[in-house]
């Protein structure tokens, strides 16, 4: 599924990255930078993807060696409705507007482990995408857009889908280790859906950016899932949290309203493209977030 | 006088069994370094006892060339080897070819019987387009057992343009010779019937993977419940229920595709077969996912030490070998690797992957050895010495060549498919 066009990795010439601003865009300039490449880092504010005239902007901005990562998108906590996911579409589309007519070095886009159905277990890149909610039906629908548009401007063309990330510099507040430690710190409490048995892939943010840097070196063309591997429970999770903050933190459970589900990953498809690539433990990653996050 | 064409693996074997019951047996094969070879007992494939059947049956024997010899025939075995494509597809146009080539020169009386790897369908089509009288027998050749299986077949199965009609004597004598039932049927029965059993045994193989994958995760141990499964009459004593790194070989993969590809003609449902390859892909990586979790993502340069390159013991055969497949994923890291019969081709070769004289010199310096073909040589070999050589303690034995209790004694952290992992004190 994942292809490295290089053989030996080496830096990309410039790396333009729309979604800048977002938790994973923050994490990676700084990374690219701190790696000596050069970053040009969008957000929204710089750049309204949403409107026609961007399309304009791209041209002024981007360059034939450019390597483009497109990691904007409102996500859920902006809105889970029909509205949102067409404001995702009507940024797609003036991307890919731009990528159609002109080609870049390379292309990666950001999409999400959503795209597959909770049924699956476990997941890999040829598991069948089978989008269940709006969201994860933005996400496959503009992973085809991009490939339409890469394809038929020869761009080199990745997509990368992550599982859920955790670490510090979250803007969001899901269900997980990012909420966990806050209120584990501000409440020492942390509530659990149930007894926390449901079982989730956890990406450290740093081991997300370096992925991704990683598959930018290589030029990377195809499919990965961005996940360590190693599924632990709600519970688990709360409990490493715990022990990290270590102020007697009280785990609540609560009567059960859903199923439980589990998702796990086989990375075998990282481990062959990467097979020296090092994942951070949640126990470290966790340890690493407290300390920059909430102890200061 | 019974003739061979295609002088494959299959061929060899079958054709040196026939010639050991008192049968007079010309093989034929175009390459004239083979059958020349095969003149001076010579033999290009390592099957254990051949060489003394060869030996014992070389009156009866011959091994030509020319086509011409093939008239006194009044049975030609057809054993070309069908390859695959790396979609596991047949490629049917060299047998198709050489049946062409050769049917010139038979009698036309003569039986022709297809012993190659044909999918459903191809007899009926090749009996329009010949006129000899056609059969095709079902080999369920072994690597490493092909004498045992060819001299004690447990039943032949024949595809027959018609199976209400009697075997022609001759080819009944052959067959009785060998002293077992044989089941006539119509072609696209019999090669169905080779299909199916393949499949029988995936599904053993498939659901050893998968219920040994759950032991090594929970703390079960997979070689304490596959016996108990033998002991039950409707599972069996002979089931292949040992877990593997996949299904290798080719042979199998073959069938599985062939399955699904008339599963998608005719509008058949073979999920379940499709589930099966799945499953096969994932186990077949079981190694580099353990060496992963074990040593490449703790160690800045590791070195590993491999053992074995074909695809099982016995045999020299590395077609879909886990081992080739594991080193293909390893090309970053320094590997020694050896094989007691298979070497390395210089393209195989390259700056990290070298190819060692001995098992111990494979794992001299070695942060993890790999036993990737359970020889038995490994089986035997000096632990301790080896534990001295290497610089690390990770030792990966998916087959369970190596004695278990010894390597934990020695201090290895030891794998092994089925298993949890153990080390000296008891399982992690």
């Amino acid at each position: 599924m994942l292809k490295h066009r290089l053989q030996r990795p080496q830096n990309p010439n410039r790396v333009v990255l729309l979604g800048g601003s977002g938790f994973l865009g923050t994490r990676l300039s700084a990374l690219l930078r701190q790696q000596g490449t050069e970053v040009l880092s969008l957000s929204s504010k710089d750049l309204d993807l949403s409107v026609a005239s961007s399309v304009d902007q791209l041209k002024q901005i981007l360059k034939a060696e450019d390597s483009l990562v497109m990691a904007s998108a409102l996500t859920p906590d902006k809105g889970r409705d029909v509205r949102t996911l067409m404001k995702n579409l009507s940024m797609a589309q003036n991307v890919a507007e731009y990528i159609e007519q002109k080609t870049l070095a390379h292309l990666t886009y950001i999409s999400s482990d959503a795209v597959y159905d909770m049924s699956v277990n476990p997941v890999r890149e040829g598991s069948p995408c089978t989008p269940t909610d709006l969201y994860a039906a933005m996400h496959i629908t503009r992973e085809i857009v991009f490939k339409v548009a890469a394809q038929k401007s020869k761009t080199p063309y990745l997509v990368l889908r992550p599982c859920a990330i955790y670490g510090s510099g979250d803007t969001h507040n899901s269900y997980g280790p990012n909420r966990f430690l806050r209120t584990a710190v501000k409440e020492k409490k942390i509530s659990l859906f149930g007894g926390g048995e449901e079982k989730r892939d956890h990406l450290y943010i740093d081991d997300a950016a370096r992925l991704v840097s990683a598959c930018l070196s290589f030029q990377s063309e195809g499919v990965l899932n961005l996940a360590t591997g190693t599924s632990a429970s709600f519970f688990d999770v709360a409990s490493q949290v715990a022990n990290v903050v270590g102020n007697e933190t009280k785990i609540e459970c609560s009567p059960r309203a859903n199923p439980v589900t589990y998702r796990h990953f086989d990375i075998t498809e990282t481990l062959r493209a990467f097979p020296d690539f090092r994942f951070t433990s949640l126990r470290e990653g966790l340890a690493s977030f407290y300390k920059t996050d909430m102890r200061g | 006088m019974i003739g061979f064409v295609g002088l494959s693996h299959l061929g060899i074997v079958s054709s040196i069994s026939i010639a050991s019951k008192g049968f007079k047996v010309v093989g034929f094969d175009p390459t004239t370094e083979l059958t020349s070879n095969l003149e001076q007992n010579k033999l290009p494939v390592h099957e254990p006892g051949l060489d003394d059947l060869l030996a014992r049956s070389k009156n009866q024997i011959s091994f030509t060339s020319d086509p011409k010899k093939l008239e006194a025939c009044e049975i030609v075995y057809v054993s070309l080897d069908v390859k695959t494509d790396q979609n596991n597809s047949s490629d049917l146009g060299p047998l198709t070819g050489l049946i062409e080539e050769v049917a010139a020169y038979l009698k036309p009386e003569t039986i022709l019987v297809v012993l190659s790897q044909v999918p459903p369908g191809f007899s009926r089509k090749l009996a329009l387009k010949i006129k000899n009288p056609l059969y095709y027998q079902v080999e369920t050749l072994i690597f490493g057992r092909a004498v045992e299986r060819a001299l004690y077949p447990e039943r032949y199965i024949v595809g027959c343009e018609n199976p209400a009609k009697s075997l022609p004597s001759t080819f009944e004598k052959l067959l009785r010779a060998f002293e077992c039932p044989i089941l006539p049927m119509r072609y696209e029965s019999a090669e169905l019937a080779k299909i199916s059993i393949n499949m029988c045994l995936v599904s053993s193989i498939s659901v050893a993977n998968t219920l040994a994958e759950i032991c090594e995760k929970m703390g079960a141990e997979w070689s304490e419940i596959a016996p108990a499964l033998k002991l039950d009459k409707r599972i069996g004593q002979f089931s292949y229920l040992s877990p593997g790194l996949g299904i290798a070989g080719g042979n199998l993969e073959r069938d599985l595709a062939t399955i699904c590809q008339l599963a998608r003609e005719y509008g058949t449902d073979a999920g379940v077969v499709e589930a099966w390859v799945a499953n096969s892909r994932h186990r077949l990586d079981w190694v580099l996912r353990t060496l992963h979790g074990s040593v490449l993502s703790q160690n800045e340069n590791p070195t590993l030490g491999v053992w074995g390159l074909a695809y099982k013991p016995d045999t020299k055969s590395t077609k879909n070998s886990p081992s080739l497949h594991l080193l293909g994923q390893l090309k970053s890291f320094a590997v020694r690797a050896y094989d007691p019969q298979v070497e390395l081709s210089t393209e195989q070769r390259g700056n990290k992957l070298t190819q060692a004289e001995s098992a111990v010199e494979a794992a001299r310096g070695a942060t993890a050895l790999v036993v990737m073909t359970p020889w038995k040589e490994f089986s035997t070999a000096d632990l301790k010495q080896v534990r001295q050589v290497m610089d690390g303690d990770v030792l990966i034995d998916p087959y369970a060549a190596l004695d278990r209790r010894a390597c934990i004694e020695l201090d290895f952290t030891y794998y092994r498919l089925g298993s949890a992992l153990e080390q000296r004190g008891g399982v992690c």
